[in-house]
């Protein structure tokens, strides 16, 4: 009997982990994180906002436990939880199927990380977060509120991009001076929500220049044969200041091309792309920071009268401890197709950890 | 809604926001001063910040714990003005200051003989670093081993944040990893109290965490002299003479840390830390005081 390759992998972790079962009591720890928010809309006849309502949400469900095993082996598992309509029962005889918005957890992290094993490397296995948004994202500092330029292309724009947060593989990331830090990562490039469905992998590279104390540029690149002679390639460009005291300013800048996205009419491939400038402010430490941003989204370079701005602003403030953050913010779509009219919308985001 | 009026609340939002950050950047000029990191340090600094404040009205300042690696942490992402250590900065940390733009400038504020301690009962009166470092990897499991009772060792250590835990890895236990037998304590009472009920038991605290209230080696806790080598005599971390000419050989410098020139505030409470009323309240509480030639440097890092 063969195991299946999707089930080899947690078979190979159960195994792992009983292999250190005695030894699990070391360091471990416990956490939720939620992304909870209340949403209006502002405007009525926007492209979005036609059909929204006021409502109260939770944007991300994540619980994590993490065990440091040794100084240089630790292992995490990650669940997150979204309300994505799920198919709950199909009828076959009526043709139809019955669907339910409920909250369920599925598994986004769940990996063995080894430090060292070369001077400054970190090596992961099993399904982790993908280098294509990590260091964006720590930089903006507000996924809670927005998810940054790249991870959240689909949902402003509508198109699909080969661009996830998690994915099972391995990846290689390390440095070689402070001037220099590098990504390497294979992994099956469905993302976590499928298991893989070709026979191609996807292969990201990052590498992070910082030639000046607070000032950092990164290059990243992912690619992945779509069929035997189509491919889809992501490039992308990171640069962040961090030179003046409290105050960080970051650019996201990216271009996405897939050899099977053309233009109907003539057959033309057209690419996807767009960039970002954001900033924050801290006021007052753990207390009070402000934040902004702009984004630029083309979803069809053959296209005009497409592209989408996108401002977002607001505050972050933790009144009694920086587990309980509210975070009210204001989106401002623009869209270049003048029969499309804008969309406002205020939130109420509230972090919570513990 | 036109492109003239998406403008229009673009620009009344961005005056929002500049009011905003006009007034926010008013109200940080008044906050305090932020201090995190070592759980070591935290009882010194507390004490250190209340003697300051009843010397200054007006002058706010806030002690947390956490460890060392979240004070160098806090200061990394701009959460503390001075940061709490008691182990040196990791390269991974000193590279992302520099990624983050941070310039951490290095203060000496005490000195610690960090002490390893068993129960009261135990009658071992001597370990050398090599006997401690085996001892900590797990390498040797029972007392009769070293020339105690045949009782098996029961080891307690702090967590991997803590600035003691990465001191003890690199200057005892040759960068090597722990037992995965110790029990990861959050804190330096933690292990105080479980030597006090643990007959097998070996720790490893700050010299400020052995006396009780009247100045007294708390009851029920032995400290275990240490040597360098089976040759070398061994020292306590109580005595000031061997602490200071470095023959006492698990003794550390007491650090903090700020982001580039301290600011007004912070360097004020800087100075009053090195100055001879600060360092009598760090002997006072068990610490020892710093070296002129850091002293030197602490001015030079100031300026």
């Amino acid at each position: 009997m063969s195991l299946k390759p999707r089930l080899a992998m947690p078979v190979v972790f159960a195994l792992v982990l009983a292999l250190f079962a005695p030894r699990l009591s070391a360091q471990q720890t416990f956490k939720t994180t939620i992304y909870f928010d209340f949403s209006s809309p502002l405007t009525t006849d926007g492209a979005k906002t036609a059909s929204l309502f006021n409502q109260f949400n939770f944007r991300r469900a994540y619980f994590t436990h993490e065990n440091k095993i040794n100084d240089n082996l630790k292992f995490r598992f990650r669940y997150d939880a979204d309300n994505t309509a799920n198919i709950t029962s199909v009828d076959f005889a009526k043709s139809s199927v019955k669907k339910d918005d409920k909250l369920r957890p599925f598994m986004k992290h769940l990996y063995l990380e080894y430090s060292n094993l070369l001077p400054n490397t970190v090596i992961r296995v099993g399904m982790e977060e993908t280098i294509t948004f990590k260091l964006a994202e720590d930089r903006w500092g507000y996924r809670s509120v927005a998810k940054t330029l790249t991870d959240g292309y689909k949902d402003i724009t509508g198109v699909d991009i080969d661009a996830t947060s998690a994915d099972l593989g391995v990846s290689l990331t390390g440095s070689l001076s402070k001037y220099f830090r590098y990504g390497i990562q294979v992994v099956n490039g469905v993302g976590y929500s499928h298991a893989e469905n070709d026979k191609y992998k996807k292969l990201l590279f990052q590498a992070q220049l910082v030639p000046l104390a607070g000032f950092s540029l990164v290059g990243y690149m992912d690619y992945e044969k779509q069929t035997d002679t189509q491919k889809a390639l992501t490039y992308k460009i990171d640069t962040t200041f961090e030179m003046v005291r409290n105050l960080t300013v970051g650019l996201e800048w990216f271009r996405y091309r897939n050899d099977r996205n053309t233009v109907a009419a003539t057959g033309e491939r057209y690419d996807v792309g767009g960039w970002s400038l954001f900033g924050r402010y801290i006021v007052n430490p753990d207390k009070l920071s402000l934040f902004a941003r702009y984004d630029h989204y083309e979803p069809n370079t053959r296209m005009s009268g497409d592209q989408i701005n996108l401002v977002i602003a607001g505050f972050d403030w933790a009144p009694f401890s920086t587990t309980f953050r509210i975070q009210p913010n204001i989106w401002l779509y623009n869209y270049e197709d003048s029969a499309k009219k804008n969309d406002v919308f205020l939130a109420l985001t509230v972090f919570m950890e513990f | 809604m036109s492109t003239r009026k998406f403008l229009f609340i673009l620009a009344k939002g961005l005056l929002v926001g500049l009011l905003i950050f006009g007034v926010g950047s008013l109200l940080a000029q008044k906050k305090m001063v932020q201090i995190k990191g070592s759980d070591t340090m935290v009882n010194l600094v507390q004490i250190l910040a209340e003697e300051y404040m009843d010397r200054n009205p007006g002058a706010l300042l806030a002690v947390l714990g956490g460890g060392s690696g979240t004070g160098i942490s806090a200061l990394i992402n701009g959460t503390c003005d001075i940061a709490n250590h008691s182990r040196e900065w990791k390269q991974k940390e000193i590279d992302q200051a520099w990624e983050k733009g941070v310039k951490p400038r290095f203060f000496v504020v005490a000195v610690d003989g960090l002490s390893i301690v068993v129960h009261a009962s135990n009658p071992v009166n001597k370990l050398t670093m090599a006997q401690l470092g085996a001892i900590y990897r797990g390498e040797v499991k029972n007392w009769k081993a070293v020339g105690g009772a045949d009782r098996k060792i029961s080891l307690y250590g702090r967590q991997s944040n803590s600035g003691t835990y990465v001191f003890m890895q690199e200057h005892v236990l040759g960068n090597r990893n722990y037992s995965t037998d110790m029990k990861e304590m959050n804190g330096n009472a933690q292990i105080i109290e479980g030597m006090l009920s643990d007959e097998g038991g070996l720790g490893y605290v700050g010299v400020g965490y052995l006396f009780d209230e009247q100045g007294q080696v708390r009851k029920g806790i032995k400290i275990v002299p240490i040597a360098k080598d089976d040759k070398s005599p061994a020292y306590l971390p109580t005595d000031k003479i061997a602490v200071n000419e470095g023959q006492y050989p698990v003794a550390r410098s007491l650090y903090q840390a700020t982001n580039g020139k301290p600011s007004a505030a912070a360097a004020s409470f800087l100075k009053f830390e090195m100055s001879p009323e600060g360092q009598k309240i760090v002997e006072r509480e068990g610490f020892f005081t710093i070296k002129p030639k850091d002293l030197v440097q602490n001015e030079k890092n100031l300026q």
